[in-house]
Formats: structure tokens, C-alpha cells, sequence
């Protein structure tokens, strides 16, 4: 290996004009309409539906998988008829209802566990025990409790949304940063004040996803508990009106049912969840 | 600027005295510093300066009130301090002390509100003002994460400031700067000194930053951290002068003594 430094003259350029070349050039206008988000999805569902159509008209048997326009035939005329508007109203109170009160305990064992360790060790042992527990095999145990009604939804309800929303907020309170938590003692901000003030805004995006996850937990365990007990008093939500189809042998009305349900899981994620995004955590540059 | 000429005919606005810190590790239990005693006046700017290991975070961590001592105390104007308050602003060193979810103006305003230093609407001209102080106005209604390094420690200083807080105490708040940043904010945090005279108590483990800012040195010796020397600094503006080259060898040597001089 050679030992001496290789010698070179310096360079220095002269400060030249650039000429022609294109510092920003503008995108081909296909790759300006590639690059938003809502086309490139609309072009897949697009493509999904013509799928089931095409298969539809294939298998030509509408009582197993009636064809895209079928159901939407379906759907514009239960619609209409205002059947599905009322289950789907139905759903969603019970849904409320039972995410409400998921949210408000969350809430207390979340700011229990932050405030001593042993609330901490509580938290944590109820959720492993109870966040793998499937909210439906729980239903049984609702009925004899609560009897045939919207207590024993609103119970499952309840456990499905809990312990998925407790246990990312419990994980976003334990992720804020030392530094943040000091700020706050600094400014005199102890015990609930604290958490109201500092904790929770800090924690918001792993809390947002624990909203987002509960909501769909909430969502599918609703249905499912109404397609397994169907209803009390004869005011049964989407998922009665499903399984009350499936024993009439109208499948387009199922699929009907079905696509509602989709509908309204699409809406809530893309219209609430993503506005609260856009307007928290993506504004204040805790999440991209 | 005015050397403290007779300390006993003032009261100290801070004194430590003979404090020991120490902190557990999950197996062992760590001596930060050992009796450690000074003293802080009015207007001060009062830097604590050692190597990695003195000790000297932790010591403005219990001034600050997070950390309680084992032995001896802290006494701010006439009280023990035992927990964190707004009469003692930390600025931190991390770059994400600024709340994200509240602007420039608000994270400023609602420092005062919350600790109750001042009405809404007196929050607001105080925030404006101190804003203003750092030269910062134009992105009075920005977002943290949009700001440079640079400019988020500028609020949080003018955060600390606004507070008028009995002393702010500066935990290396110019250390995850690049190097022309930090000059620049050394400069700027002096001339606020000039407008305000404001008593500061600040850490660094550079000599140099230590000379610059500091009107007194406290020099602390690792493991555990305990009082070297307390040293009056040169004159600030007079950096490169040969007082100011005098005084980094002489604490140059303190500090590495036995380590051999270095140029």
C-alpha cells in the first residue's frame, strides 16, 4: 500500500449559466391521476365488481351468487322500502351504545393503569386473559345474564370493543416520550390533569388506532350476534335481516344485507376515522 | 456586565447544599454526585460544566424537582424545592419538548395558562411578546413539526422566558445543533440575557460553550459528579481573547489534568 499522498491540481469551476436544463419538469398527466389514492381504489372495486358480474351471468344460478346488478337491484329496493334504512338504524344504536360504553371504560382502566403500578398489572392481566376471549362465546353466557334482548349485545359489544381500546391506549400512554411528561409536571400539571392535557393528545395516534380497531371488532361482533340470536320484540338489525333472507331463499337480499354492512365499515373508516386523522394527528405531524 | 463583588450582602436566589444524588439501576444503585454545594444569584448565568458522568444533568434534574436528594438540600428563594414547578422552566435538550399538538403561539400560551402564571388573554400578549423576543413571529400559528431544530429550541426558550420563571435552567439546549446553529443561538440567548436579565442556570460539556454563556463555572468531576473548582468567566464578547484561551487551558487541565495537556 503506497504511503504518500497523491497530488492533484485544485478545481475550481466559474460560475456558469445552467442553460436548458429542466430544474422541475411536470409529471405526464397518467401519472398525475396514478398517483391519487381514492382513483387507483375505485379502479380495483371497479374491476372486483365487473369480476362478480362476469361470474354471476357464468354460474347463472341465482340462488347461490346473484350477480352485481342483481344486488344492486336488491338493495336499491329495500332501500326504498325502507326495510334496510330501519335495521341498519337498528344496528347502529346497539353499536353506539355498546362502543360508548367500551370507550368510558377503556378510559377509566387506562387512566387506573397509568396511576399505579398496580392498575397497571390489573390492566394487563385482564386484557391477556380477556383480548383473546372471541366476544361471541361469550353470547350464551349474555343470554342467561341479560335474557333475549339488546343487554346481551350491548355486553359482548362492550367486551369485544374494551380490551382493544384499552390495550393501545395503555401502549400509546406507556410510548410518550419522558421529555413530554416532564414538560407537563413542569407546568404544575399532576394526576388527571396531567393525563387530560399531556397524555392523551401525546398518545392520540396509537388511541385513534384503538378506536379504529375496536370499531371494526364492534362492528363484526354485532352482526354476528344477531345473525346467531336474532332478536328480541321483532326489531331486528342487518344481521336479522340477513339470516331472516337466508331462510327465505332470497340471496340477493343477503347479499344485499352483506354489501350493506361493507358499505357502512367503508364509510365510517373513510369518511369519520380519516377526517379525524387529517384534522389530528397528520396536522400535528405525529403520523404521515 | 457586573462581577459579584461582596456575595454576602445578597441573598443566593439558589442554594445547594451538600447534595448527594443517586438513582437505581435494576441492579445497582449509582452515586450521580456526592455533597455538592454552590450557590446562584440574581441574573446569573451559571454554567455547570464536566464530562460525561459528573453528574451534572441529574443535578439540574433535582433542581428542577424530578429527583429528590439523598442528602442535603435545595433551597429556590426561601423554600425547600421538592417537586416540579413553573417557578423553575427546564429547557430540555430533545428537540420534541414542544407539545405537537399545539402550535407555536398556543404551546406558549398554554404553558402560562395551565400552571396558572396568567389570564388567557395576558398569556396571549406575554406570547406574543417573548415570540416575538426570538424572532419567531411569522410562524406564531405553525405547527412544531414544521420548524427547524433550531427554531423549535428558540420557543422553547421563549416558552421558558415567558413563564418569568425565578430561574430557567437549560439542560444542553444547544447540543443537538449543527455547529453554526448553535453558535447562533449562543449568541442570541446572550443578547436576551442583555434585554432581560434573567437568571439562568445552564448545562454543557463544552468548555467553550461554558466560557461563552457563563457569566460563573461550576466545574464538576465525574464519578460521582463533585465540585472541582467555581470559576468567574471573562467578560462576554471577548471570546478569542487571550484571557478567554487563559481560561479554557487552565480548565482544560482541571478537568484532564491527568489525562496530559492538550493543545
Amino acid at each position: 500500500m503506497s504511503e504518500t499522498l497523491v497530488l492533484r491540481e485544485e478545481i475550481v469551476n466559474p460560475e456558469t449559466p445552467l442553460g436548458d436544463v429542466a430544474v422541475e419538469a411536470s409529471l405526464s398527466w397518467f401519472e398525475r391521476i396514478y398517483r391519487i389514492g381514492a382513483v387507483r381504489k375505485a379502479f380495483i372495486l371497479l374491476v372486483l365488481a365487473a369480476l362478480w358480474q362476469a361470474y354471476g351471468l357464468w354460474l347463472a344460478n341465482p340462488l347461490l351468487f346473484p350477480t352485481f346488478t342483481d344486488t344492486i337491484a336488491a338493495l336499491v329496493e329495500n332501500i326504498g322500502n325502507g326495510v334496510i334504512p330501519a335495521r341498519t338504524l337498528v344496528s347502529l344504536k346497539t353499536l353506539l351504545v355498546g362502543y360508548g360504553i367500551g370507550v368510558a371504560l377503556a378510559a377509566v382502566l387506562t387512566t387506573l393503569a397509568i396511576g399505579s403500578r398496580l392498575g397497571a398489572d390489573l390492566l394487563e392481566a385482564l386484557t391477556s386473559m380477556f383480548n383473546p376471549l372471541p366476544a361471541i362465546a361469550l353470547l350464551p353466557l349474555a343470554l342467561i345474564w341479560f335474557g333475549l334482548g339488546q343487554g346481551s349485545v350491548v355486553f359482548v359489544l362492550v367486551h369485544s370493543v374494551l380490551w382493544a381500546i384499552a390495550l393501545n391506549t395503555h401502549s400509546g400512554f406507556r410510548a410518550v416520550s419522558n421529555t413530554l411528561r416532564m414538560v407537563g409536571l413542569n407546568y404544575g400539571l399532576r394526576g388527571l390533569k396531567l393525563v387530560r392535557f399531556i397524555l392523551v393528545p401525546a398518545a392520540f395516534p396509537a388511541i385513534l388506532t384503538g378506536l379504529k380497531v375496536g370499531w371494526a371488532f364492534a362492528w363484526r361482533t354485532l352482526i354476528a350476534a344477531e345473525l346467531v340470536f336474532g332478536v328480541s320484540s321483532g326489531s331486528g338489525g342487518l344481521g336479522w335481516f340477513i339470516f331472516e333472507n337466508r331462510n327465505q331463499l332470497e340471496t340477493a337480499n343477503v347479499f344485499a344485507g352483506l354489501f350493506t354492512v361493507i358499505m357502512i365499515g367503508l364509510a365510517v373508516e373513510n369518511l369519520v376515522f380519516a377526517t379525524i386523522e387529517r384534522r389530528t394527528v397528520q396536522r400535528w405531524g405525529m403520523q404521515h | 456586565m457586573t462581577v459579584q463583588q461582596s456575595q454576602d450582602q445578597f441573598a443566593p436566589l439558589l442554594s445547594v447544599e451538600g447534595v448527594t444524588l443517586q438513582y437505581k439501576t435494576p441492579d445497582t444503585l449509582v452515586t450521580a454526585t456526592y455533597r455538592v454545594d454552590f450557590k446562584v444569584y440574581n441574573a446569573d448565568r451559571f454554567v455547570l460544566l464536566g464530562p460525561s458522568g459528573c453528574g451534572k444533568s441529574t443535578l439540574l434534574k433535582a433542581i428542577g424537582g424530578y429527583l429528590r436528594p439523598t442528602e442535603g438540600r435545595i433551597r429556590l428563594k426561601d423554600h425547600d424545592v421538592r417537586e416540579p414547578g413553573p417557578d423553575r422552566m427546564m429547557v430540555f435538550q430533545e428537540f420534541d419538548q414542544l407539545l405537537p399538538w399545539k402550535t407555536v403561539g398556543e404551546n406558549v400560551v398554554f404553558a402560562l395558562t395551565a400552571s396558572g402564571r396568567a389570564s388567557k388573554a395576558e398569556a396571549r400578549d406575554r406570547a406574543h411578546n417573548y415570540i416575538e423576543k426570538v424572532g419567531l413571529t411569522k410562524f406564531i400559528d405553525s405547527y412544531p413539526h414544521t420548524l427547524s431544530g433550531g427554531m423549535k429550541q428558540r420557543v422553547a426558550i421563549a416558552r421558558g422566558m415567558a413563564m418569568e420563571p425565578d430561574v430557567l435552567l437549560m439542560d444542553e439546549p444547544f447540543a443537538a445543533l449543527d455547529a453554526l446553529t448553535r453558535r447562533k443561538m449562543q449568541d442570541e440567548l446572550l443578547q436576551l440575557w442583555e434585554d432581560t436579565r434573567f437568571t439562568v442556570l445552564f448545562v454543557t460539556h463544552s468548555i467553550e460553550e461554558a466560557i461563552k454563556i457563563g457569566s460563573r463555572i461550576l466545574l464538576l468531576s465525574p464519578h460521582p459528579g463533585r465540585v472541582r473548582a467555581e470559576l468567574n468567566s471573562v467578560p462576554a464578547g471577548s471570546m478569542g481573547s487571550p484571557e478567554q484561551v487563559a481560561l479554557e487551558l487552565r480548565i482544560n487541565d482541571m478537568l484532564f489534568g491527568h489525562e496530559g495537556k492538550r493543545p
